[in-house]
């Protein structure tokens, strides 16, 4: 009778923490780095559906975008959250750089206007993330002001960091430059299009979601 | 432009709007260059945009905008000093003795218990 209380105890007590609220992982990055890629990678593998759009155009995704209750499985142990893609965080917006990319002039300025409103509204949800993937090209010199930033306003929130170095694919990636970068962070390399090393990154989101 | 405290600031500029910028004295050189590139068009259109960014629907109030964290060069030209966003989470606000206020957290929708 005694084994059989404790047992229901053992079993009640961890179901009530983890119902206790909805763990929220935020995805979060300059534009183009790949955050809707990820999301849509997470949520095809794990509930047979993408999350959003993605295109070669910056700033394709100007609103929050969220995925409820995926969960993800490694071995015995799982995993729920609420995947929160973000629209990318960037320093200057310029309507003529989309221009530049075959679009016209006034979709161009909707764009610019748009993804404006999207770096404030990724900047104001940060406070609500348990923990951030921060998506960075590993093409790119990662020494910008908006990876500083970000990254340095997570740690000072006390959120769990996961910095994922995408397109691990591409010939001109340097996964090291990121680690230089950041060098007392968790980082790790994949491609969310080729799904290059993505159990690896599965295991590692169990570690950062606790 | 109106100096604190105006009574325009309250019932309006005589074009009849009362939506207005928040200059610092120090920046006012910079910022009359800046918009003395500008048509009128631009100034509506930027106007117009501003709105939309941080969602002012009521036109009846005085609106005093201090725009520091975000710098609109020209229409759909935006400079965002991200630092400073995250530092001070409110991007506008303003009006000493003021009428309104207007702070990004309570515009922005936050779902707390998603």
């Amino acid at each position: 009778m005694i084994t059989k209380f404790k047992d229901f105890i053992n079993n009640l007590l961890p179901n009530l923490f983890s119902k206790k609220k909805n763990i929220k992982l935020g995805i979060y990055g300059p534009p183009n780095a790949g955050k809707t890629s990820l999301a849509n990678k997470i949520c095809e593998d794990w509930l047979g559906e993408p999350l959003g759009n993605v295109s070669v155009i910056p700033h394709e995704t100007r609103e929050i975008q969220i995925k409820e209750k995926v969960t993800i499985k490694s071995g015995r142990k799982s995993l729920t959250f609420n995947l929160i893609d973000t629209p990318g965080i960037a320093t200057k917006i310029d309507y003529e750089d989309f221009v530049k990319l075959k679009m016209k002039k006034n979709l161009a300025k909707k764009r610019a206007k748009e993804a404006t409103k999207g770096v404030i509204e990724s900047i104001k949800w940060l406070d609500n993330m348990d923990a951030v993937l921060v998506v960075l090209d590993s093409t790119k010199n990662p020494y910008s002001q908006v990876n500083l930033t970000i990254i340095g306003n997570l740690v000072a929130r006390d959120i769990p960091v996961l910095i994922v170095g995408n397109k691990i694919d591409l010939k001109k990636s340097n996964l090291k430059k990121i680690e230089d970068a950041f060098p007392q962070y968790n980082v790790l390399g994949l491609s969310a299009t080729k799904g290059h090393n993505i159990d690896d990154f599965y295991k590692s989101l169990f570690k950062l979601v606790k | 432009m109106y100096p604190d405290g105006s009574e325009e600031l309250l019932k309006g500029c005589e074009c009849g709007s009362k939506f207005f910028f928040f200059i610092k004295k120090e920046k006012l050189n910079e910022v009359e260059e800046l918009v003395s590139n500008l048509t009128t068009k631009d100034k509506t259109e930027i106007e117009k945009d501003v709105k939309d960014i941080i969602g002012i629907k009521n036109e009846d109030k005085p609106v005093v905008l201090d725009l520091e964290s975000i710098k609109i060069l020209k229409p759909g030209q935006y400079e965002i000093d991200v630092v400073k966003l995250l530092k001070d989470k409110m991007l506008i606000y303003r009006l000493e003795d003021g009428k309104y206020i207007i702070d990004l957290n309570s515009t922005f929708k936050k779902e707390k218990d998603l």
